[in-house]
């Protein structure tokens, strides 16, 4: 038995804060528009898992078209609001889905389609698929069925507009909050030397968002194993050729 | 001029040039949306991303001339809009002309490549390089047909190319005086606007919009505003140069979105060109026509 085994995963605490007014009544004012913007405003990223992806291009196409509600694709996570899952979730691929959710900007909300990112679905007994989506990553909306219609999806981003307008959907929020948890869920999948190159703890502090949850035995964990990053080495000439000389497949053109 | 009425005019004519490129922009998704058989976005669609944009919690820098290209992004196109004369207002138009307006409009693209460089990202790196081929593959045809314009009026003050063009009806217009050149700038006009089919430096699916790769939150709102000043000063440049220019709102604001609307309508139905391809078209046809149009107008 490992060290990882004997830590246990923390409950996840939630935090309710929700909608906080602030006493100014412009800024509260400003406050409403700017919810109101985002929630009119959805760059999408979808993570094409599954089988629900098949359903995404007739719900942004001309039968549904989702620019109607200011939904567009986007294609790197920088730009993007909104995490589509669209099925089942391996474990190589969460690693790229957590890589990918870092790197987003907050606000970010995450939506996860079909019922194998809620159970795992038809993937239940598989040894290979991590089946709660929710134990990795704070999901915004689940949007059920196997796979969820085109109405169905437009439906739950709708239901996710209203809770950006009302100021509820600030589960983004949740994982700094609860890092510990969410990263425990992680390590346990993982192994323990699970890294990312975003650093987590030292956002949660940059927005205030440290609570007693954010660190603990898992973030120790992660922090004796953290290796820091180091620029990726350019190099013209030498280097290159060496490369080169290595591949068997070059050889063979040779 | 008295200095306050100048004053307002730098003020005024950025944030009218905004506010008529945030409905170009819209005009633009509406006409991608037709054509695709979509109703297309809200009215204030533009405005809610440019919003949201900028109201992002995180913002990713990756250093300082990340920041200071952006900035100058905006800025080249900010201080280019003070040199387009539009109705009752033409701003610093009489000092600086057709040549300093070719300058200003080169800045926002090396800005855009100062900042993709800090973000170190290849496919930032490879999109920028692809953004600048083409900037030179379109300036030349481009210079050709300010040299050919200016030439015909005998002046390099746009806000006297107006004045000449207004004097008689139609028949005045550049449009009618250089029709080549007028179709070398039409040619031309969608790589200027960085849209369909010049559009392989963006490339979604293959580099991952490459110049703005990196970029979210109020860096890509810049890009945003950035867009809205790209579509207006296409517009207001032709439209100057061989339409008549402007005296009064009601007739340039049709012109203006007319000559937008060209290059956009014929965009969703192309596929994109390879960089090389864009070369290569440029500096065969809008070229071969420009010189052949500068040929005819100096006899």
């Amino acid at each position: 038995m490992n060290e990882l085994d004997k830590i246990p995963v923390r409950q996840e605490l939630s935090v309710a804060e929700g909608n906080v007014k602030r006493s100014n009544p412009l800024a509260n004012v400003f406050d409403e528009l700017v919810r109101f913007c985002q929630s009119r405003s959805m760059f999408m990223l979808h993570y094409c898992t599954g089988c629900g992806a098949i359903e995404l291009p007739p719900a942004m196409t001309s039968r549904f078209d989702m620019e109607r509600l200011g939904i567009q694709p986007m294609v790197t996570p920088r730009q993007a609001d909104i995490l589509l899952i669209t099925g089942y979730v391996s474990v190589k691929t969460l690693k790229r889905i957590i890589l990918t959710y870092e790197q987003m900007p907050s606000p970010k909300y995450v939506i996860g389609i079909c019922s194998c990112t809620v159970n795992g679905g038809m993937y239940w007994q598989s040894y290979a698929t991590a089946k709660v989506l929710k134990e990795y990553l704070p999901v915004d909306i689940y949007i059920a069925g196997c796979m969820p219609r085109p109405e169905a999806v437009i439906s739950g981003l709708r239901d996710l507009m209203g809770d950006i307008k009302s100021g509820r959907a600030d589960n983004w929020k949740r994982y700094f909050q609860n890092y510990d948890h969410y990263l425990g869920n992680q390590q346990k999948l993982f192994g323990e030397d699970w890294q990312t190159p975003t650093d987590i703890i030292a956002e949660a502090e940059h927005y205030g968002l440290m609570t007693d949850q954010t660190l603990g035995e898992h973030t120790a964990l992660l922090q004796k194993h953290q290796q820091p990053l180091e620029a990726l080495e350019f190099s013209l000439g030498e280097k290159r050729e060496k490369i080169q000389g290595e591949n068997p497949r070059e050889k063979n053109n040779e | 001029m008295h200095f306050y009425e100048l004053l307002v005019e730098l003020l005024l004519m950025p944030i009218l040039a905004f506010v008529i490129g945030l409905a170009m922009v819209l005009m633009m998704r509406r006409i991608g949306a037709r054509i695709q058989r979509r109703v297309g976005p809200p009215v204030l669609q533009p405005i809610y991303d440019i919003i949201k944009l900028y109201s992002k919690e995180t913002q990713i820098s990756h250093g300082l001339m990340h920041e200071i290209g952006i900035i100058m992004a905006v800025g080249g196109f900010i201080a280019a809009m003070t040199l387009l004369p539009v109705p009752g207002m033409s701003g610093l138009t009489d000092k600086g002309g057709a040549v300093t307006l070719a300058y200003m409009l080169m800045i926002p693209s090396l800005g855009m490549a100062l900042g993709v460089g800090q973000c170190a990202n290849p496919n930032g790196s490879i999109g920028i390089s692809r953004a600048l081929t083409a900037m030179l593959a379109y300036d030349i045809p481009f210079i050709l047909v300010i040299f050919g314009a200016s030439y015909v009026y005998g002046t390099t003050n746009l806000a006297e190319m107006v004045a000449i063009q207004q004097q008689q009806d139609v028949s005045s217009w550049g449009i009618v005086q250089m029709p080549l050149l007028a179709l070398t700038a039409l040619l031309i006009l969608p790589a200027t606007m960085g849209k369909h089919p010049f559009e392989i430096y963006v490339a979604p699916s293959e580099i991952a919009t490459g110049p703005m790769v990196e970029m979210s939150g109020k860096f890509m709102g810049g890009l945003f505003v950035m867009q809205c000043f790209q579509l207006y000063t296409a517009g207001v440049i032709f439209t100057t140069l061989f339409l008549g220019g402007g005296v009064y709102w009601i007739t340039f604001l049709p012109k203006i979105f007319l000559v937008v609307a060209i290059p956009m309508s014929v965009a969703y139905l192309f596929p994109r060109y390879r960089t090389e391809d864009v070369l290569r078209l440029m500096w065969k046809w809008p070229m071969l026509l420009g010189l052949i149009g500068l040929a005819v107008v100096m006899k």
